[in-house]
C-alpha cells in the first residue's frame, strides 16, 4: 500500500476488528434475549391453550 | 382469557420498525458519515477525490449504537423507578411486575454499553477499563442493576420481595441522572457532554446517530411489551393450574 495511505489507514484498519466485535456483541446480547423471550411466550402460550381445553373439557363433563 | 390492548398489537410493529431504522442507522453510520479527524499529518493523499492529510478515526463508529443504547438503559431505569414508585404508594403487583421487567430491559442494555465501551476503549487507550467519572458511575449502576435481580431471588415472601425491590429499583435508578449528569459535573477530556445545543455534529452524522436511537428506542419498547404479556400469561397460566388442581 501507498505509505501515506497507509499512515492514513492505520487507525482504520487497527481499529476495524474492534468495532466489528462491538457490534456484533451488541446485536448478540439483543438476539439472544428476544429468543429466550419469544420461546419463552411460544411455550406459555402452548401450555395456555391446553390447559384452558383441559379446564373447558371438565366443566362440560 | 385477558385481550390485547393496543400496546401489545404494536409491539411487533415498533421491534420491525426499530428493527429496520437502527439497520438504517447502521448503514449510514459506515456509509455517508465521514470519519472523524485524527491527528493530523505532514502529508497528504487524495482519497475519493478528497485532500486527506489526517488519521481517520474508524473506532468512533461505535458511538453510533453506543450511545443510543446507553441513553436506553437510562431511559428503562427511569421506567423502574416510576413503577416502582407507583407500587409502593398503590400496592398493586402489576406494578412490581412492570417495573421488574424495565428492570430486565436496563440489564441487557447495560451489557450492551458495556461491551461496546469497553472494546472502544481498548483500542483507544489501550486499556480494558479505567476509573474516569463516567465509568466509574455506569459500574455503579451496572452493580445495582444486578443486584436488584440478586435481592429479587434472595426473598420467597412476594409482598416482601416487591416491596423491597421496590425500594430498591428506585435506588438504582438515582444513579442513572448521576451517571448521565456526570460528564458535565466533572468534565474529563475523554467523555464527551452529550444532548448539547453546539454539539457541531454535521447532519451527515446527526442521522444515523438520530436513526439508531429511535430505532433502538422502538426495540426496546417492543421487547418490554413482549416481555410483559409473557409474564401475564404466565401469571394466568398460574391461576388456571390452581383451579385444576381444585
Amino acid at each position: 500500500m501507498d505509505p501515506i495511505l497507509s499512515e492514513i489507514y492505520q487507525t482504520v484498519l487497527g481499529a476495524a476488528p474492534y468495532v466489528i466485535i462491538a457490534y456484533a456483541l451488541m446485536w448478540m446480547i439483543l438476539l439472544v434475549y428476544v429468543l429466550i423471550m419469544v420461546f419463552s411466550l411460544k411455550k406459555t402460550e402452548k401450555q395456555m391453550a391446553a390447559l384452558t381445553e383441559e379446564l373447558r373439557l371438565r366443566q362440560k363433563g | 382469557m385477558r385481550e390485547r390492548t393496543i400496546f401489545d398489537s404494536l409491539a411487533w410493529m415498533a421491534l420491525l420498525l426499530g428493527a429496520l431504522l437502527s439497520t438504517a442507522g447502521f448503514v449510514l453510520a459506515f456509509t455517508t458519515a465521514p470519519m472523524v479527524k485524527g491527528v493530523d499529518l505532514q502529508v497528504f493523499a487524495q482519497i475519493g477525490g478528497v485532500h486527506v492529510d489526517y488519521q481517520l478515526l474508524f473506532s468512533q463508529k461505535i458511538f453510533y449504537f453506543h450511545m443510543p443504547v446507553a441513553i436506553t438503559s437510562f431511559i428503562a431505569l427511569l421506567f423502574t423507578a416510576i413503577y416502582s414508585i407507583i407500587f409502593l404508594v398503590k400496592k398493586d403487583p402489576k406494578y412490581d411486575l412492570r417495573a421488574r421487567i424495565a428492570t430486565e430491559i436496563a440489564l441487557v442494555f447495560v451489557l450492551m454499553t458495556m461491551a461496546s465501551g469497553m472494546l472502544w476503549e481498548r483500542y483507544e487507550w489501550g486499556v480494558w477499563w479505567t476509573w474516569e467519572p463516567r465509568l466509574t458511575t455506569y459500574f455503579i449502576l451496572t452493580l445495582m442493576v444486578i443486584a436488584y435481580f440478586i435481592l429479587r431471588r434472595a426473598l420467597d415472601d412476594p409482598e416482601r420481595r416487591a416491596t423491597y425491590a421496590a425500594v430498591f429499583g428506585v435506588i438504582a435508578a438515582v444513579n442513572a441522572p448521576i451517571s448521565f449528569l456526570i460528564t458535565r459535573i466533572i468534565p474529563t477530556r475523554t467523555h464527551p457532554v452529550i444532548f448539547r445545543t453546539d454539539s457541531g455534529l454535521p447532519p451527515d452524522m446527526l442521522l444515523p446517530l438520530l436513526l439508531s436511537m429511535f430505532g433502538i428506542l422502538m426495540v426496546a419498547f417492543g421487547i418490554y411489551r413482549f416481555r410483559l404479556r409473557e409474564q401475564r400469561l404466565r401469571l394466568q397460566l398460574e391461576d388456571l393450574k390452581a383451579q385444576l388442581e381444585d
